[in-house]
């Protein structure tokens, strides 16, 4: 008798084994299938991110201090594996959008680097926007969110990208939730995660929940640091002797235990809006609008000229109105750099080599630059250190990807450097000289 | 027909004081007057004096500051403490001249005098020598001429009683020799002192001695 | 409800209460919406550019004389740029401050201490970057500048320093206030020796400052000229005060220089050598300090005075921090409204209306990061 059930039970395990294997090979043919808007489709990004993950409980990452944790996790959303797959869920549901092409997953995939590794994001009805995607990776560290920090929260985050109309178009969150409204399957999530119908505030709190379990921690950079010598290349810890020494990067990119980012969630001119050819002249007028418009009257003009216009370089001075923020963005963080190019806010810089090119000559001129951004007379070993530094903190989940694109950007930094001036690392011509004089350096 | 008179340079010696101007001395009667001369103790330093000089306090002094100006002008760093604390104000340290007189247990090791003389006088001249290091480029090791006083004049806004604490920018809870450090890497562009170096003990000397008194209020910023 | 609100939340909630109570208008939601709106003007921290500004005062047509502006630069102690870029940099950019003004000010007036050890090769590079300046240059001298060869490489490079001029209504003086009585004669002392012991500003074997008699003389022959109703503003490097001692931040004959001062209903002095923000007024004499575009000086231990809004704590790990240009309004009444372009931060607004009230009208905001 036993034995009949057992065998009963092998068949249908051998059934069930089968047909999974059959839809892994229809998933896997399927994963082949681009997503749209050069995203990968959301149920080969599930899978990579299972994998990624596992089934791992919902906790801060080992060694953590839990009261630091503690202060990341607003009193009302609480973690719990319930808001986690409700989040989940929802950050790979195309239905948000208006016509069902871009979720949360298409500027934030799994397969490449949770951002779309372009250099702005791209939305419904191929819109272009202006800025380049944050990495959802490690999101949950800072203390505001978006290039100009204008969310104070991942929750408050999730709200706007689905609302604008370059990227989600949704036309309200009344319209949003209706597309997912009749979805049974939604109904009881929500109700499990929050004991409330859906509604817009959940759903980005769920999405919020989610995205915290994106600790993404775990590099060479991270053994080296506790302790283990050979964790990283000879190269690489040259690279964090410069680090915090003669490329100055820890003045704004400072590691810690408490602030593992490396970025100090505060917002600096670091010269790459100068090179968009009206940069000043926008802050010019934004300051000119400010000024004849007094008071509420000049901040409303200024939003206004933020809509209308390509005020977008201004950066952190559209949300503070203060002169000091002008052209300011946010520091990124430098955790998983090597998957999450190009770099800067527009994505305007290729490789880490470029990156590295910019800060060496002291970013770029102009009336408001950071007056920590300065010329650092690094030589191309120093470089390279600093870049084989970036590059081993990307997690190890991520490694396969981290060196193929290390790779392509060594190749590419090789025969192009479109950033660099030796003139100006070298400190032979000096920043704002060219301005001012009209001439390069000293005739010698 | 010369006489050597020596000894008296001994008691000038021990004055400390600024450079001595060369003192108005009784004249020779003739070029070729030989006169006395006289020599420092050092068996090197000379200075000639008419014979007839009269043999008071005041002209004694005087042939001795002349000495002690030229064995001065020989030695310039000899006198360096005055020398600096003439440039510098310097705190000077503790008065522990109350416990001349006591002891721990018995009367043999008594506190004298000439410990406490000791103690304020090496203690004094390790914070001097910190002054010096602290207003030279050239001692820090500047590539671009730029000394700490330019920031610090008196050792102003150092606050060494507020470490250790935690700076962000050097991504670590940093020791005042972990800023001072910092600052010879960055504002000095000079390289970085070893935290035993004889320099680097100096320079937290002075700014200490610039902040007696100063409540300790670790973590402050 | 998030743990906390971040400035941005706080600012959209006032701002979205300010809309809709625009929606509604009627006299009570007006007020409620007045207030609102500076409310959110006063969270949001609004400030304007100086580069654009422009005083809003007409000419008064009793007093006949034309509101205007002066930019200065002030202390950038160069050293050749082959030894030190950073300094050499810093005055670049505050070249460029002041070419990108507009409009443009009459005049921008350097504060002395061009060069930092009074070498011939400091001065000339100096000059040779503020040819780049498209306004014109008035130059006052800085110790710096003088006591390596007592002036002489100044003289030739800038004529003399001292010397007067008059713009739309206003009397302008120059002054050498950095005089100081013999201390290296007697020390046989090289002139690089005297040079480096006054490039110290905590050295003690200097002296103080002084105008000195002979420029007392000079000023008040100058002065003679005018009625005492002309407005009047000193250049001076010195403060013309006594502020702190130690650092000569400090002009030994500031009592008699004031006195030749005081006839004058309105008088301001300009000053530099420290590298800080100041405020000051005695008896009827506005004086107001400049920037450096080097580093900045930290407030003395004492002294300081009590019109004086510090500037918040300059952050060394921002080479620029503490340091930058301004400029200065001249009113239609003749005195002084200064502001301070500190670089990477808000400029700040010193009114003469501050001074004239003795600090109780327009003060300036208290820095949030105060010194201690």
């Amino acid at each position: 008798m036993m034995e009949v059930e057992m065998n009963q039970r092998r068949r249908r395990g051998a059934l069930a084994a089968g047909l999974a294997l059959a839809v892994l090979a229809a998933g896997r043919a399927a994963a082949a299938d681009q997503g749209a808007h050069g995203a990968l489709a959301e149920a080969a990004q599930l899978v990579r991110l299972e994998r990624m993950m596992g089934t791992r409980p919902v906790a801060p990452p080992p060694g953590y201090p839990p009261d630091v944790w503690d202060a990341l996790i607003p009193a009302d959303n609480e973690l719990t594996p319930a808001r986690v797959e409700l989040g989940r869920k929802l950050y790979f549901e195309r239905r948000l959008s208006l016509d069902g092409t871009v979720s949360c997953s298409t500027c934030h995939d799994v397969s490449r680097g949770f951002t779309d590794q372009r250099p702005v994001a791209e939305g419904v009805g191929d819109k272009l926007g202006r800025r380049n995607s944050p990495t959802t990776l490690n999101a949950l560290f800072f203390q505001t969110l978006f290039l100009d920090g204008r969310a104070p929260s991942l929750e408050e985050q999730a709200k706007l990208p689905i609302l604008n109309p370059i990227e989600m178009a949704q036309p309200s969150r009344e319209a949003t939730m209706a597309k997912i409204a009749g979805d049974g399957e939604y109904a009881a999530l929500f109700q499990q995660a929050y004991g409330r119908a859906p509604n817009y505030d959940d759903l980005a709190r769920a999405i919020a929940s989610f995205e915290r379990t994106l600790v993404f921690l775990s590099s060479p950079f991270d053994r080296f640091l506790a302790g283990d010598r050979k964790a990283i290349s000879a190269e690489a810890q040259q690279g964090w002797a410069l680090f915090n020494g003669k490329a100055r990067c820890v003045s704004c990119h400072a590691i810690n235990a408490s602030n593992p980012l490396g970025s100090d969630n505060r917002f600096h001119n670091i010269g790459v809006s100068a090179r968009h050819q009206d940069f000043e002249a926008l802050a010019a007028k934004a300051l000119a609008v400010l000024k004849g418009a007094q008071g509420q009257a000049g901040l409303e003009a200024v939003d206004r000229l933020a809509l209308e216009t390509d005020m977008s370089e201004l950066g952190r001075f559209l949300v503070t109105k203060d002169r000091s923020d002008i052209g300011g963005f946010k520091t990124s963080q430098v955790r998983n750099v090597g998957v999450t190019g190009p770099y800067m806010h527009d994505g305007s810089l290729q490789t880490l080599w470029d990156v590295m090119d910019h800060y060496n000559k002291g970013g770029e001129a102009n009336l408001y630059l950071d007056g920590g951004i300065e010329p650092l007379a690094l030589s191309e070993k120093e470089i390279d250190a600093v870049v084989a530094l970036l590059l081993s903190m990307t997690d190890d989940r991520l490694a396969d990807d981290n060196r193929r694109l290390a790779a392509q950007q060594r190749a590419r930094s090789r025969s192009n450097r479109p950033f660099r001036d030796d003139k100006l690392a070298s400190r032979r011509v000096l920043p704002f000289e060219a301005r001012v004089t009209g001439r390069a350096g000293k005739e010698q | 027909m010369t006489r050597t008179l020596t000894a008296l340079g001994l008691a000038v010696m021990t004055t400390a004081g600024g450079a001595l101007a060369a003192p108005d001395l009784v004249p020779l009667r003739s070029a070729d007057d030989a006169g006395v001369e006289v020599k420092l103790c050092d068996d090197e330093t000379t200075v000639r004096i008419a014979a007839d000089t009269p043999k008071t306090r005041a002209e004694g002094q005087k042939i001795a500051d002349a000495l002690m100006s030229q064995w001065q002008q020989k030695h310039p760093e000899q006198d360096w403490v005055a020398r600096e604390r003439e440039r510098h104000a310097v705190t000077p340290p503790a008065d522990n001249s109350g416990l001349v007189g006591k002891a721990q247990g018995q009367v043999y090791g008594q506190v004298t005098p000439l410990d406490v003389k000791t103690w304020e006088r090496e203690t004094l001249a390790m914070a001097v020598h910190g002054s010096t290091v602290f207003h030279s480029g050239d001692e820090l090791g500047s590539t671009i001429a730029v000394s700490c006083d330019m920031c610090h004049p008196d050792a102003a806004n150092t606050h060494p009683e507020t470490y250790p604490k935690f700076q962000p920018q050097l991504g670590r809870v940093a020791l005042l020799r972990d800023m001072i450090n910092w600052c010879i890497e960055h504002p000095v562009r000079g390289t970085v002192l070893a935290p035993d170096d004889p320099k680097m003990r100096a320079l937290e000397a002075y700014i200490l001695a610039q902040r007696k008194g100063k409540a300790l209020d670790y973590g402050k910023r | 409800m998030a743990k906390w609100k971040s400035v941005e939340t706080r600012w959209y909630e006032d701002r979205d209460a300010l809309f809709r109570g625009l929606r509604r208008l009627d006299r009570r939601s007006f007020l409620r919406v007045s207030f609102a709106a500076a409310g959110a003007a006063a969270v949001s921290g609004v400030r304007f550019a100086p580069h654009s500004f422009q005083t809003v005062s007409v000419a008064d047509a009793k007093e006949g004389r034309e509101p205007f502006s002066f930019a200065y630069i002030s202390d950038s102690h160069l050293y050749k740029r082959e030894l030190n870029d950073r300094f050499v940099r810093s005055l670049l950019r505050a070249i460029d401050d002041v070419n990108a003004m507009d409009p443009q000010p009459d005049f921008v007036l350097f504060g002395g201490d061009l060069a930092q050890l009074g070498q011939r090769e400091e001065l000339d590079l100096g000059a040779q970057l503020l040819k780049n300046i498209k306004a014109p240059v008035r130059m006052m001298v800085g110790e710096h500048d003088w006591f390596l060869d007592m002036g002489a490489r100044w003289r030739e490079l800038f004529g003399k320093e001292t010397y007067s001029f008059d713009h739309k209504g206003v009397h302008f003086v120059v002054l050498q206030s950095v005089n100081e009585a013999d201390f290296w004669t007697r020390r046989g002392m090289t002139p690089m020796e005297r040079m480096h012991t006054v490039a110290g500003l905590d050295n003690g074997i200097q002296s103080r400052f002084e105008v000195g008699a002979p420029q007392r003389e000079w000023l008040k022959n100058d002065l003679s000229r005018y009625d005492d109703d002309t407005p009047v503003i000193v250049f001076s490097h010195s403060p013309l005060y006594k502020y702190y001692r130690n650092w000569n931040f400090w002009t030994e004959d500031a009592e008699e220089v004031q006195a030749i001062l005081r006839g004058f209903d309105r008088v301001t002095v300009i000053h530099g050598h420290t590298h800080q923000m100041l405020t000051n007024r005695i008896g009827n004499i506005h004086f107001h300090g400049m920037l450096s575009t080097a580093w900045p000086w930290p407030y003395a231990p004492e002294g300081l005075p009590k019109l004086t809004v510090q500037m918040a704590r300059p952050d060394p790990f921002n080479p620029n921090d503490g340091c930058g240009d301004g400029f200065a309004t001249v009113t239609a009444e003749g005195l002084v409204d200064k502001v301070y372009n500190l670089w990477n931060r808000n400029p700040v607004d010193v009114p003469s209306a501050y001074l004239a009230s003795g600090g109780k009208k327009s003060r300036p905001q208290d820095p949030s990061l105060a010194s201690f």
